[in-house]
């Protein structure tokens, strides 16, 4: 299935991005530092782009592909950068005020 | 003039809002509030005059303007317009939070942003309840999300605040992943983003349905975080308690309100393949019973009051699943007479809007000039501002669903619809869930006129700007009127 000499179908794509969706998913559930939740979370985002991209590519109209799919991506990148630059910004706020960027220590809310 | 203007004409209030907190002089930036307070009646008023003929122009691929879309436009206006209100008697906590003592700088530094902020989330809220295309759905939601980071953790000098903005940033962002994630296989299963042809697609022959259920998973789950359904709700108590009381309001009405739009058009996707049908059917059930006991139970030992109302948005969405699980399937046949789900949840939400904002509003006034958000700190409140309390009965008396109150009227229509579509175990549990409301609601009522204050914690009389007084009179007015009289409400709704 995986030897040299077959073509790249829209499975091995599907595989690699449900991977790295996984593994972005694991990663906000099981790592304590918020920046490295924060990573996490734009894998999650990358791998829909590159399932996006996928089935794009594999969905042909004529020869060329079916451009909406790639149109969307364009948009999850610039949305994506929107959350970034403000979501450091509060992690950074909190950092000055807590000194920790560790969540299981940011517990101040309580029932 | 187009409908789509209106979403221009927001944004451009809180740009110009915005450029005059930076640029102009002003003494008192409470000014600033005012204005987008004007602003937001005009488009309001607008809402009822534009031009809502579409075109063959591509731009309607992305943007509907039928009867639904009015209605929550209408909601997000009139819900971003209350928040204004709560901001601006809510500054003197808001400035006392985020001004840094410095020499030189303006001594009410950082509040205009915090009132040009809401009306960005507006444009975004107005904007989701005309998407039809998923690109529109994805941006107009984003712009909602990523306003409400801000807003959120605004109070930069407050941990709980901060912490608050740090929860909602990271769940909210999981929401976002798997959004665009069931967005994808969506658009890979249907090779279409434009929800009316994903709709065709997915009843055509030769759909692989397993693609398309995954799909629905992992857009449900984002709409689950999104309107704070069981299991996914962990968030709602914790961001509610630490953000600034305007934006939890707004949190809970607006966000709501767009998460279950785009909920019921995602939704109505499914509705035409009967295989797929019974299984979303199924899983919505399941996820409504979750909501409506864990929601309504959790709420009960609640001591603080914003906790209490956080449980309780979550016991709403629990009533408003229970509605869009009861989607009329083909075995039990429609009659003519009964209410659309659409309508329904529509219904719902606009009655939630009126008794949600009113308790908001008074609690946004008591917390300025008191420090107490517990519900200890309400007893014998009737005794020195019997006004405040009066409204707060109203409040608490439709969220309760009481007779002769809209919220009645919310919750009969959810009742009906379950009952016609025979979800039996539903019913049951949506009832328990109504009698542990009308424990939790009543409490509260009942502290503020039964019970004597605690020693040493008398809260003074209270003085009620004209602009919150005026706006808790027409939401009481409301309450009344639509628990004597529905039909209003229910043509609006369509």
């Amino acid at each position: 299935m995986f030897s040299l000499d077959t073509t790249l179908t829209l499975q091995h794509f599907l595989y690699v991005s449900g991977a790295l969706f996984a593994i972005g998913l694991a990663g906000v559930m099981v790592r304590r530092n918020l920046i490295v939740i924060f990573m996490c979370l734009e894998l999650m985002l990358s791998a829909a782009n590159l399932t996006l991209v996928a089935f794009s590519r594999y969905r042909t109209e004529g020869d060329l592909p079916d451009y909406d799919g790639q149109v969307l991506l364009f948009f999850i990148i610039t949305v994506a950068a929107a959350e970034v630059a403000v979501g450091l910004a509060i992690i950074v706020a909190l950092f000055r005020s807590r000194e920790t960027t560790d969540v299981s220590q940011i517990t101040e809310l309580k029932h | 003039m187009p409908v789509y203007a209106l979403e221009i004409i927001v944004v451009g209030i809180g740009l110009l809002m915005l450029m005059l907190d930076a640029f102009a002089d002003l003494k008192d930036k409470r000014a600033i509030g005012y204005l987008g307070v004007i602003g937001l009646i005009a488009v309001f008023g607008l809402l009822f005059v534009v031009d809502r003929t579409s075109s063959d122009s591509p731009f309607w691929q992305f943007y509907s303007a039928d009867g639904k879309s009015m209605f929550y436009k209408g909601i997000a206006v009139l819900t971003t317009l209350i928040v204004l209100l709560m901001a601006i008697d809510y500054s003197p906590v808001t400035i006392a939070q985020t001004a840094e003592p410095e020499e030189g700088a303006h001594p009410q530094a950082g509040l205009g942003e915090f009132f040009s902020l809401p009306l960005f989330t507006c444009a975004g809220l107005m904007w989701m309840a005309s998407a039809t295309h998923l690109v529109s759905i994805f941006v107009a939601l984003e712009t909602v999300t990523i306003s409400f980071y801000v807003l959120v953790a605004y109070n930069r000098r407050n941990v709980g605040s901060l912490e608050a903005g740090v929860k909602y940033l990271i769940l909210g962002a999981l929401s976002t992943g798997f959004l665009v994630y069931g967005m994808a296989w969506l658009y890979g299963m249907t090779g279409s983003m434009q929800l009316s042809e994903i709709a065709t697609k997915l009843q055509a022959d030769g759909i692989n349905e397993t693609g398309a259920l995954f799909a629905f998973a992992l857009l449900l789950t984002a709409m689950a975080f999104k309107v704070g359904a069981v299991p996914f709700h962990q968030w709602i108590p914790d961001v509610y308690q630490g953000a600034p009381t305007p934006i939890t309001a707004f949190l809970s009405v607006g966000s709501k309100a767009a998460g279950f739009i785009i909920f019921m058009r995602i939704t109505a996707l499914y509705l035409g393949n009967g295989y797929l049908v019974g299984k979303i059917t199924l899983v919505l059930t399941i996820l409504a019973i979750l909501t409506l006991i864990v929601g309504n139970l959790a709420a009960l030992p609640q001591s603080n009051f914003k906790r209490l109302l956080a449980y309780s948005s979550v016991a709403h969405a629990g009533f408003l699943l229970m509605a869009m699980a009861s989607t009329p399937t083909e075995t039990v046949a429609k009659s003519g007479e009964s209410m659309s789900v659409g309508s329904v949840v529509s219904f719902y939400l606009g009655a939630y809007l009126l008794m949600t904002l009113l308790a908001f509003l008074v609690m946004t006034v008591i917390r300025a000039s008191t420090s107490g958000e517990s519900i200890s700190s309400y007893a014998g409140i009737a005794r020195t501002n019997p006004f405040l309390a009066t409204a707060l009965l109203f409040s608490m008396a439709s969220l309760a669903g009481i007779p002769l109150t809209v919220g009645f009227f919310g919750k009969l229509f959810v009742f009906k619809l379950a009952f016609e579509q025979e979800q039996w175990i539903l019913l049951a549990c949506g009832i328990i869930g109504a009698c542990a409301g009308f424990y939790y609601y009543l409490k509260i009522a009942a502290s503020m006129f039964l019970s004597s204050p605690n020693e040493g914690e008398t809260v003074p009389a209270i003085r009620v700007s004209p602009a919150a007084a005026i706006c808790m009179v027409l939401l009481m007015a409301a309450i009344i009127y639509g628990g004597i009289n529905p039909s209003l409400l229910l043509k609006l709704v369509g």
